[in-house]
């Protein structure tokens, strides 16, 4: 179960010279030249794969309520807008505390993700459990495949 | 003949797989913020249950590790991924002046938060001025 989230792993986008991979395999930055690739502490992450039956779509939202997330799919486009509070307060006397790291996100956010084709927007459900969201956009019947059988002539 | 070009063919993929297992584990992001008494440690970890998480001291090094458990259906294939290995992994070097056996941990909603207390000698305290 663990090695899930392994299938996500595509390889290498496009095929690089020897010299570039050597670089790659010294400098472990192969993602700096990957379209797909984004900034390191974008919040939330998000994963898409697709199934026969369905796209589905993981977002990797810790802290966040299943009421902070709103989710809107329009023309294809998946909009996911929320808003994560800061974990840091301040003292009760107003005060600031000593921070030494701050490398979460934190404030308003607002991310979308291009859909493939033909999803039924209608039928798509969303869960939530320890901090990753889960979309399911199923397909629409008519584009789900189909094995056609050979009739005897 | 066949022997040798199956082994120097096939070994400069094995030596890419050795080079890319570094990279299924991910860094979480963190908050590490003082108190009073205590320091407070906030990582994102989301998809890392209560069963998948340990956290350990050892040496005065905690180190924090979780598999990321989703619950994926058989026959996905991936169309994008920024999240791209699946475990979590962090160490850090805790100062002399953290209580290592009153260090206490939740995960809530794949945010781990965790209590580091000082130790009583090094607490913040308060000296009371007498009058002369």
């Amino acid at each position: 179960m663990f090695d899930d989230i392994k299938r996500f792993e595509t390889g290498s986008p496009q095929q690089l010279d020897w010299f570039r991979q050597l670089l790659d395999g010294f400098l472990h930055d192969g993602d700096a030249m990957d379209l797909r690739a984004v900034p390191r502490g974008s919040f939330p992450m998000i994963n898409v794969a697709r199934s026969d039956d369905a796209v589905r779509v993981y977002v990797f939202a810790a802290g966040l309520s299943p009421s902070a997330l709103t989710i809107d799919v329009q023309d294809n486009v998946l909009t996911l807008r929320g808003r994560r509070d800061a974990s840091i307060a301040s003292n009760e006397d107003g005060s600031a505390r000593p921070v030494f790291r701050r490398e979460r996100a934190s404030g308003e956010f607002v991310r979308a993700v291009a859909l493939p084709d033909g999803l039924d927007a209608e039928r798509a459900e969303a869960r939530h459990a320890h901090g990753v969201f889960e979309i399911v956009l199923p397909k629409r019947e008519e584009l789900k495949p189909r094995r056609i059988e050979v009739k005897a002539a | 003949m066949n022997n040798v070009v199956r082994s120097s063919s096939h070994s400069p993929r094995q030596q890419h797989d050795q080079e890319k297992r570094p990279q299924d584990t991910l860094l979480p992001a963190v908050d590490i913020v003082e108190e009073s008494d205590v320091l407070k440690l906030v990582a994102d970890m989301p998809g890392v249950t209560h069963e998948s998480l340990t956290v350990e001291i050892d040496n005065n090094v905690l180190s924090l590790e979780g598999d990321i458990a989703l619950n994926m259906p058989e026959g996905l294939s991936a169309l994008h991924a920024e999240v791209r290995g699946q475990r979590f992994a962090r160490r850090f070097n805790l100062s002399h002046e953290i209580d290592g056996d009153a260090i206490t941990a939740t995960i809530d909603n794949g945010v781990l938060t965790l209590t580091l207390p000082k130790k009583d000698s090094h607490r913040t305290r308060r000296i009371d001025v007498q009058a002369a």
